[in-house]
């Protein structure tokens, strides 16, 4: 085990159960560097996830207090954690299926609320852990095992919905790009606010074997790192490209949500304390 | 006619038949079922609403944004219910007591929230005013539509659950309170099944004057800071409730776990988790039965019912003792787990219930010894009359049958 996995991990639950070449293994790892060098101990945070890949592989891998959230509502359930326990980093690590399908909802409305806590979309752009069925976040046309014609759907950046929804940090990146990752995840967590990092990484056994024809991890790599390029290694144009890094950063420009519901409260009580009726009241 | 004087046995087996006695001063208002339950969350220690608006609940939220703030707690309008029981799940997990409030279309969006609580062994308290139905049916007319589905309120299987019954205003209040604790004690959540009547009437209620004196009633939150946080293969009750955020290292997820929390696909930790979820529930069901009885020593005929129905369902019994039917009245409070023991007596029954296809009468059909004398008398969106329920009890009393009456249901095959 690497010095990182030992001062934060279960030992238990390292290895993860994950495949062969899979990039979540590496991007926590990333995340772990983060923490470190903001110097937060296990104590300092909560890690939360979802359901899928990205749930099943980190969940409980994480040796502080950890919760696994049914699909998609990781970010419901972090709103009353954060209400109860404010003064707690929060990490939630979630999948393309979570943040951006069945969970959206509550990823929009926690970004309005401007809700305390970091979001690691991981995305392997499809429902890879049911075996490689299409996500909103597959690009449009590509072959899956639910799109054997090429999924017929327009994909969405959720990085464009968040930032509409009121997120103050907002950053796109991938599983090709260490240092930035590391960079982005900091400042992500330096927001006393709703932070979204959304991390593209490739998964080999169904998204790489299918829509890519390989599994193959450094080719499924280089497939994304071309598309954040904008070109092919050997010089030609990709289809589309995925522009990275930060987005949209307007840390700490507006009050957390559990502030704003603890401000409120002492608002109301000092009204109370001036009338003089106390807390039995009604 | 002559006022005949009978004197029948009249028993309450709940908490608050003491809490009443117990607690005098305080103060007399008119007000409603939806007031007097979101006061009986505060006197618990509720401090986390989060919730959806919907009638006939959206009072209690209502009530809730207002109350809250004021002791210290906090209201969230979730984007959905499904949202806001997952809220209090979190919330409760931090530490912090939770309720939130609903009706049938909003409890059918909770069933995820349900198995993730009921799961982790989450104290949470959920309030389902019903409506009639199916789906929005009437907003404004009293439903018990959701009998089973309380009961079976996520998939899976391998659950036991609490849910509890109030038929009056004073009730909702106390019964809250009972609900929080059971909540606490049990390690789960508890489902409050009032109804549209209940929810929305006025009437007399008592307030204690100061809730930091309700201590002796109340059960605290604790803090469970120690493994084992999932006691496998355990029936044990009062274990303290796990806290995420203090650095524990404890799990908690929608998955089969290990005593630390964390997932594993494995049967012997699949039967360890499902015999302490369970059997918590099972083996200790002498402490959550609560129900009402009234002249079942004698009684020939016995009307079943809860919530608002089992109002004009007790003056139709004592309407039929009046007539020389020798009629008894059982008022289940603590609809599940279903008090199997109430029904021993080879008597007649009459179920009255708020619904045509027949639930609660189910369950009476298969406790008691003979289920070819268990009557079922459905109505839909609308109470059973005094009138009605008398004529019932005299049929089935004497002729062993309902007498055709509109707008009643017998049929339950």
């Amino acid at each position: 085990m690497n010095k990182l996995a030992a001062k934060y991990l279960r030992p238990s639950q390292i290895p993860t159960k994950a495949c062969h070449g899979c990039g979540i293994g590496m991007i926590e790892n990333w995340l772990l560097q983060a923490l470190d060098e903001m110097g937060l101990k296990q104590e300092d945070v909560v890690f939360g996830t979802g359901i899928g890949c990205v749930g099943r592989q980190t969940f409980a891998t994480w040796g502080g207090d950890n919760f696994g959230a049914t699909h998609g509502r990781a970010l419901a359930v972090a709103t009353g954690l954060k209400i109860a326990q404010p003064d707690k980093k929060y990490l939630i690590v979630v999948g393309d299926g979570d943040a951006a399908a069945i969970g959206t909802s509550h990823l929009i409305h926690a970004a309005r609320r401007n809700l305390g806590v970091t979001v690691i979309c991981e995305d392997n752009m499809g429902y890879e852990s049911t075996g490689g069925q299409f996500s909103p976040t597959t690009p449009a046309g590509y072959v899956t095992n639910s799109s054997p014609y090429g999924m017929a759907e327009p994909s969405f950046d959720p990085c464009d919905v968040v930032k509409a929804a009121g997120a103050t940090f907002v950053a796109e990146t991938t599983a090709t790009q260490w240092h930035q990752t590391v960079k982005i995840v900091k400042k992500a967590l330096e927001n006393d606010g709703f932070s979204f990092v959304h991390v593209r990484f490739p998964c080999n056994e169904n998204f790489g074997a299918y829509a890519l024809g390989t599994r193959d991890t450094l080719k499924n790599l280089e497939w994304i790192w071309e598309h954040t390029q904008g070109r092919t290694v050997d010089g030609k144009e990709t289809d589309f490209t995925w522009e990275t890094g930060i987005k949209h950063d307007a840390s700490n420009s507006r009050p957390e949500f559990s502030k704003i519901l603890r401000d409120m409260n002492e608002r109301v009580r000092a009204k109370m304390t001036e009338k003089g009726s106390g807390d039995g009241g009604h | 006619m002559a006022v005949t004087e009978i004197a029948l046995t009249e028993r309450l087996v709940a908490p608050w038949a003491e809490w009443a006695k117990q607690y005098r001063e305080g103060r007399r208002l008119l007000e409603a079922g939806t007031y007097a339950l979101t006061e009986g969350a505060i006197a618990a220690g509720c401090r986390v609403f989060a919730g959806y608006p919907i009638t006939p609940a959206t009072d209690i939220a209502e009530y809730m944004s207002k109350r809250l703030p004021q002791v210290g707690g906090y209201y969230m309008q979730a984007e959905d219910e499904l949202a806001g029981m997952h809220m209090c799940a979190g919330a409760s997990l931090g530490g912090l007591k939770a309720m939130t409030a609903t009706s049938g279309p909003g409890f059918t969006l909770m069933h995820d929230a349900y198995g993730w609580a009921i799961t982790n062994e989450i104290p949470l308290v959920v309030v389902d005013a019903m409506r009639v139905g199916p789906i929005s049916g009437i907003t404004g007319a009293p439903g018990q539509g959701e009998f089973y589905v309380a009961r079976y309120c996520s998939h899976g299987g391998n659950i036991e659950t609490i849910v509890l019954s109030p038929n009056s205003v004073q009730e909702s209040f106390w019964l809250t309170i009972d609900a929080f604790n059971l909540a606490e004690r049990f390690r789960t959540v508890v489902t409050i099944l009032t109804d549209q009547v209940i929810s929305d009437m006025f009437e007399d209620l008592f307030l204690p004057r100061d809730y930091a004196e309700l201590g002796g009633i109340v059960v605290p939150r604790r803090h469970n800071l120690t493994m084992p946080f999932y006691p496998l293969n355990s029936d044990a009750m009062d274990v303290p409730p796990n806290i995420v955020g203090k650095g524990t290292g404890v799990c908690v997820s929608a998955y089969t776990h290990t005593e630390e929390g964390y997932d594993i696909e494995a049967m012997e930790a699949q039967w360890a988790q499902t015999y302490r979820l369970v059997n918590k529930i099972r083996h200790h069901r002498e402490e959550i039965l609560r129900y009402e009885a009234v002249g079942l020593e004698d009684a020939e005929v016995i009307a079943v019912a809860y919530g608002a129905a089992s109002r004009t369902v007790k003056t139709g019994v004592l309407e039929a003792r009046r007539r020389g039917v020798k009629a008894g009245f059982l008022r289940l409070i603590s609809l599940w787990p279903f008090a199997d023991e109430l029904f021993g007596r080879d008597a007649r029954y009459l179920v009255c219930e708020l619904n045509y296809d027949g639930q609660l009468v189910r369950e009476v059909m298969r406790a008691a010894p003979d289920k070819r004398k268990v009557h079922f008398m459905g109505k839909s969106g609308e109470l059973h009359t005094v009138a009605e329920v008398a004529a019932a009890l005299e049929g089935v009393a004497r002729r062993d049958r309902i007498p055709e009456l509109p707008y009643i249901w017998t049929e339950v095959r």
